[in-house]
């Protein structure tokens, strides 16, 4: 049993044990959940300090570390060939970050669920095996594998906004559902294509392996999504067609303008650990999966596309922040400035530059953990008094000094304050995306220029909320019963809340703690993309 | 971090001195409420004994320059170092110095506040960013400390978050300043990308990138990497923006007297001396980047915004605003002097212009101090800031008079202090450049002049507003309540005095050519024009105690001129120019609006489309599921009621009823018969 | 001689109105009657053929044999139309439709 299956299965084995064990142990889950969540990340740290930092991965199968490839269905099917269908997991520097961020977040999703008052059995086997199907995204390297994992994440997440979210649950369950659905039916289709156009030159038989994928050398003649064979499909390129469709697929989790609607209502609706772990965690599987699959194994047609990522980029930037600035629900505001900071992602992995990439690999970790820690905050609000429109409070500061602490931390550093991990982050893709005129010629100079304006507007969103909420004099809508409701951080929550900090300003501090690990990786997909 | 091998001590002490304000930071943080002031004192004083031995040891010395990798990104590495010049040991000394006496000072004017410990922590934080700023070896570090510097000046200013003003003042400050970070960043970016590298020696050191890289038929050209000239021009004015704001220049100036809503010590150190400093060290530490257009652009700014900001100063009543205004117009004089190359004279005045400021704040906090105390025991309720409603203080306060009058001495350029050898060396300059050029420029220097008199001016105005003639508020019964400020906020005035006068920066008081300061930067390219050196100082100063006579005649003895209030001059000078009135409207005002408007085009639009397409699917599934239930599974259902009803028909002829049976037989027969008959 | 033809008219005029009779009647004793009247015209129908047949007078032996047989036949309807009044309380043929599905 490789270390990695034991991440991904760990949950799906405590989830059992979850439904066996009868309801009168059902305050005990909630332990047995945050037990998953550390032990997955001190395997996760130790993953982290045995990383071989020159392995690249990305496209050479024997780079990839940690490997785990069984067969898992093998049929003939007579004149077509072979179904070759591997249980495929390894790692690289690309998808080593995401798993320790996975364990973090899912940490501080546990400790947030202690809210969850009610079907507690049920919530903890769905939240579980939210956790296997995420790590297993991050790890899964058969395209087939992948998808698997990719769907599975919907499934516990339907339920999970749809039974214990807020008011108008169920409106925004479905809406988040067939959103993220449509997108990847359409995926299938080209894991399908892509099927019948590979072969694995050791077995001869097609093969769903992604990293067999990225070779174009393993392109049957004449196949529909061959390079040399330039089949068109409406018109347009096959490959280029493919990489649409594909990215359209992730791009609707990372989310991109205008394929966003979902999230606001999604992480509006849905309880406070939902809520982190779709901003934490969900948005990543987009960005990395566009890394992963779109750009790697459709470098040519990426290429050709970036001028427009890099557009849908900066409108993101720029439209989830003027959006953000009109909310007067904190937690809307909050889903609207995952938008544009997400935007910065797209910008950075548009560049194709290793500055961009690392920025953006970067701000995915760093907005993993400050979007996070953003909602739990919103959620320990919410908690208190069940109301989080701002103008509702004033002058917090001085009732929950504590709280405003975090408050603080959490919101200078989203917004880019130098120290903490979304600065560097932010800044680099910015840097990344004006070289690269220089370098490769794909991204205009003015993108970067303008997507800079983000950082400006997110300084202006977080600091009128800031000022709104937390100064001033104490004014709240409910008068003595709600100062009494709120009271300060306690101890779980500072649980929660201080490792997310610490990470990001590490990270701030030391980006060489991520930036070593995945150099090697950024480099070999610069090298891959732009040949 | 293996290999911290500083191998000279010298660099060592330099990262100590700035992070021992870091530590008080983090410690009075953690700490219990209400302490913290020997702490942030103790680590402060050290910082700046290492600072003046640095100083010693690195002052026309050999710069020193030590990095260690931070990280790399691709095949580019990322050094952290510090760099450590002339420059860079004058500002350690400089604000490890004036944060001494701030930090001493405030012990006394901020004792009573319940939250002190918050206040020595900021302090603390504010003094790690500053110096980390000066000795920071590479751009990407100096943003860092840069944008500290104002989450510092954000915490301080919004001290007190309690009122609304000062909240307000807070996010303003640091929204403001992040319109010069982009611009900033934006030069960051344009420099990496020409040169691949932020680091300040190789970038600007002797022999550096910049200067081996030219300009050929419009490309700007280093290496093998080239790109038009222009954005040559756009990394210099992008960084010239960010120093912009951080300086409080036009247009990005309105945040500054905002910010006096901070306490006065705050004011004095981070608002006067230190901070907005930082973007003329920026510019002068990043000098050869700037090519003639941006120097050009950058002396009518500097210009525009020291007379502007002298106008302004003239007709406030706010002690701490109209001290705002001059710094602003001080900080003006600054850029101006970059612009056309006074580049040690620039320097010059910069560190005179600290001490002095910090004296004219601290003592107008001192004033303040004892009007507050003074009120809350006669439970009398007046703004004391308001210099209208004051007067008379001289008798009761001689030391702050005494501070005060050396202080704007030194500011208007009076023989004998330190502001006569910076100001006038400036301006001395401004003439000497403006003697080698034609056209419009000529009226720049007198553009200056104008405003030095206008500065002689308003300052007088407020020293004889507020310590002589009699005040409408403070009644002379209760006076005894009213004297002189606590021992500690007194030596610090005594002691900032002091570092007004000629003697600190020069032996001989009329020749700013022999300060010791001006020789560490003498780099000046303007041709020297002797006939200058001696006629400027004299206009000047003619001009200025004409001015300094006018004032005192009308605000002491009280004649004449009272009747310009409601006059354009005066309403454009006391509204500010306008400026926060145009700002609101031009940008506040319009973004809220736009964003109001993408708020309801994403509901109505983009949601709308997807809603609607929601709803187109669930329209064609209802017609469907008509179709389906009427046409398809009617004809189904047609079928069976068909039979249904062929049954019911025949069911009637089952009626029970002999009779009935009977007809029908009847009537079978018959018809039977009948149709035989027929057939 | 009065030709056979009469006979036959009459004898259909009283089977018509025996028929009508039955057919119509709302009380069970006037059905009766009417089936008298069929039977009876069938018996004249029986005389007037019994022409044909001199020697051995068929037609008159039926006609005899028809009548008693009648007489039998009313004596048991009478008594099931007792029968009926009795479970019924009516002797309206349109009544007792308990035969009806």
């Amino acid at each position: 049993m490789n270390l990695l299956s034991i991440l991904i299965f760990l949950p799906i084995a405590a989830a059992l044990l979850i439904l066996v064990l009868p309801s009168g142990f059902q305050q005990r889950f909630k332990y047995i959940s945050l037990g998953v969540s550390m032990i997955q990340f001190v395997l996760s740290v130790f993953i982290y300090t045995h990383f071989n930092n020159t392995a690249a991965g990305i496209n050479r199968e024997e780079q990839f570390q940690l490997i785990e490839k069984l067969p898992w269905i093998r049929l003939d099917l007579g004149s077509i060939g072979k179904l070759e269908i591997d249980y495929f997991l390894g790692i690289d520097g690309l998808s080593m970050p995401f798993l320790m961020l996975s364990a973090l977040v899912m940490f501080v999703a546990s400790l947030a669920s202690w809210e969850i008052k009610t079907n507690l059995k049920a919530y903890f086997s769905l939240f579980l095996l939210l956790n296997t199907a995420v790590m297993g995204v991050f790890c899964a390297l058969d395209f087939f594998l992948f998808y698997i994992f990719y769907e599975l994440m919907l499934l516990p997440l339907y339920f999970l906004i749809g039974m214990w979210g807020g008011a108008r649950r169920e409106y925004a369950a479905i809406k988040f559902f067939l959103y993220t659905l449509f997108g990847s039916v359409f995926m299938l289709l080209v894991i399908i294509g892509l099927y019948f156009s590979v072969l694995n030159p050791a077995t001869g038989n097609h093969t769903f392996n992604m990293v067999l994928m990225m070779d174009p050398g393993n392109y049957i003649n004449g196949s529909v999504f061959s390079a040399m064979a330039g089949q068109s499909i409406l018109g347009i390129s096959a490959r280029l067609l493919a990489f649409i469709v594909l990215f359209i697929a992730f791009a609707i989790k990372v989310p991109i303008v205008p394929l966003h609607t979902w999230l606001p209502d999604a992480h509006v609706e849905a309880p406070t650990p939902v809520s982190i772990i779709l901003a934490g965690l969900l948005l990543k599987v987009g960005g990395y999966g566009i890394l992963r699959i779109c750009f790697s194994i459709f470098p040519d047609a990426a290429i050709q596309s970036a001028w427009w990522i890099g557009l849908i980029g900066l409108i993101s930037i720029i439209y989830g922040a003027m959006n953000a600035l009109a909310q007067t629900d904190l937690k809307r505001l909050i889903a609207y400035s995952s938008i544009s900071h997400m935007g910065f992602v797209l910008l950075g992995i548009a560049s194709v530059t290793t500055e961009g990439l690392s920025g953006a690999m970067l701000q995915m970790i760093s907005h993993g953990a400050l979007s996070a820690m953003l909602f739990f905050l919103v959620g320990m609000i919410y908690n208190r008094v069940h109301d989080r429109e701002i103008s509702n409070f004033r002058g917090l500061a001085e009732l929950m000094p504590q709280f405003t602490f975090f408050v603080m931390i959490a919101f200078f550093a989203s917004l880019g304050l130098p120290g903490f991990s979304a600065f560097m982050a932010e800044a680099f893709s910015l840097i990344g995306a004006f070289t690269s005129e220089d370098v490769n010629g794909l991204l205009p100079r003015w993108m970067a220029i303008g997507a800079s304006v983000g950082i400006l507007l997110s300084a202006a969103y977080f600091l009128w909320t800031l000022q709104r909420m937390f100064f001033g004099q104490v004014r709240l809508k409910g008068g003595d019963t709600w100062k009494d409701q709120l009271v300060d951080v306690n101890t779980r929550e500072k649980f929660a809340l201080v490792p997310l900090a610490v990470l990001a300003l590490l990270l701030g501090i030391f980006p060489s703690l991520l930036f070593d690990k995945m150099n090697a990786s950024v480099l070999a997909l610069v090298q891959l993309i732009t040949g | 971090m293996e290999g911290l091998n500083f191998t000279e001590n010298r660099s060592l002490i330099a990262l100590l001195a700035a992070i021992l304000p870091l530590f008080s930071f983090v410690f009075i943080l953690a700490s219990k409420k209400g302490g913290g002031a020997n702490f942030a004192l103790s680590t402060i004083s050290l910082s700046f004994l290492l600072s003046i031995y640095l100083f010693s040891q690195v002052w026309n010395a050999e710069p020193e320059h030590k990095q260690l990798s931070w990280f790399l990104i691709g095949k580019v590495q990322f050094y952290a170092g510090i760099l450590l010049n002339n420059l860079s040991v004058l500002m350690m000394v400089l604000v490890s110095g004036i944060s001494v006496l701030v930090h001493i000072y405030s012990r006394e004017y901020m004792k009573s506040d319940l939250n002190i410990h918050r206040y020595w922590a900021y302090l603390g934080l504010f003094c790690f960013s500053m110096l980390g700023l000066v000795i920071s070896d590479s751009l990407l570090l100096i943003y860092l400390f840069w944008e500290l510097v104002g989450f510092s000046s954000y915490l301080l200013i919004g001290f007190w978050f309690s009122k609304h003003a000062a909240s307000q003042a807070a996010k303003k400050a640091f929204v403001i300043n992040r319109i010069g970070d982009l611009g900033f960043l934006t030069g960051i970016m344009i420099i990496y990308t020409q040169f691949q590298t932020l680091d300040l020696a190789r970038l600007f050191g002797d022999g550096g990138l910049i200067s081996t890289s030219s300009v050929e038929n419009g490309l700007w050209i280093s290496g093998s990497q080239q790109m038009p000239v222009i954005w040559l021009s756009i990394a210099g004015f992008a960084f010239f923006l960010g120093a912009m704001a951080k300086s409080a220049q036009f247009p990005l100036h309105t945040w500054l007297p905002d910010a006096m809503e901070g306490p006065t010590s705050v004011s004095s150190l981070i608002h006067a001396a230190t901070m907005v400093a930082a973007g003329v060290f920026l510019i002068a530490r990043i000098y050869p980047v700037f090519d003639p257009l941006v120097l050009d652009v950058m002396v009518w700014i500097g210009a525009f915004t020291a007379f502007m900001a002298a106008t302004i100063a003239l007709t406030q009543n706010d002690i701490k605003r109209i001290l705002a205004y001059s710094t602003i117009s001080q900080l003006g004089f600054m850029v101006m002097a970059l612009g056309i190359g006074a580049y040690s004279e620039s320097i010059f005045h910069l560190t005179t212009h600290a001490f002095f400021k910090c004296l004219l704040f601290l003592a107008a906090g001192s004033v303040i101090h004892q009007i507050h105390h003074y009120c809350e025991k006669n439970s009398h309720d007046f703004d004391y800031q308001d210099i209208r409603l004051m007067g008379g203080l001289r008798k009761r306060m001689p030391f702050a008079f005494l501070g005060m009058c050396l202080a704007s001495a030194a500011l208007v350029g009076l023989p004998l202090t330190s502001g006569f050898l910076s100001k006038d060396s400036i301006l001395i300059r401004a003439f000497e450049w403006a003697a080698t050029r034609e056209g419009v420029v000529v009226i720049l220097p007198w553009l200056m002049v104008l405003t030095s008199w206008l500065t002689a001016f308003y300052i007088f105005r407020l020293v004889f507003k507020v310590f002589f003639g009699e005040s409408r508020e403070i009644k002379e019964d209760k006076l005894g309540h009213l004297n002189d400020s606590p021992v500690q906020m007194t030596y610090v005035l005594l002691i900032l005095s002091f570092f007004c006068t000629f003697i600190v920066f020069a032996f001989n008081p009329a020749s700013f050519e022999s300060s010791w300061l001006w020789k560490g930067f003498q780099v000046s390219v303007i041709e020297e024009i002797s006939i200058f050196h001696w006629m400027v100082p004299l206009i000047l100063n003619f001009g200025s105690f004409v001015l300094i006579f006018i004032t005192y005649k009308i605000y002491v003895l009280d004649k004449g001129l009272q009747s310009i209030e409601g006059t354009w001059f005066y309403r454009i000078s006391n509204r500010e120019w306008y400026f926060n009135e145009i700002y609101n409207f031009m940008f506040i005002r319009s973004v809220e609006r736009i964003s109001l408007l993408t708020y309801r085009f994403d509901r109505t639009v983009i949601d709308g489309l997807v809603i609607s397409m929601a709803t187109l699917t669930t329209t064609i599934s209802f017609i469907i599921d008509w179709f389906d239930r009427k046409i398809i599974d009617g004809l189904v259902n047609a079928t069976g009621s068909f039979s249904k009803y062929i049954g019911r028909f025949f069911r009637n002829f089952q009626s029970g009823r002999l009779q009935h049976y009977l007809t029908t037989m009847l009537l079978a027969v018959l018809s039977f018969f009948i149709l035989s008959y027929l057939i | 001689m009065i030709p056979i033809s009469h006979f036959m008219l009459i004898s259909a005029g009283l089977f018509c109105i025996g028929l009508y009779a039955v057919l119509t009647r709302r009380n069970a004793i006037q059905v009766l009657i009417g089936i008298e009247f069929m039977i009876n015209a069938a018996v004249l129908n029986f005389v007037a053929f019994g022409r044909y047949d001199k020697i051995s007078g068929g037609g008159q032996m039926f006609a005899l044999f028809a009548i008693v047989l009648a007489a039998a036949g009313v004596a048991v309807a009478l008594a099931i139309i007792l029968n009926v009044y009795k479970y019924f309380k009516s002797i309206n043929p349109t009544k007792t439709d308990t035969l009806r599905d």
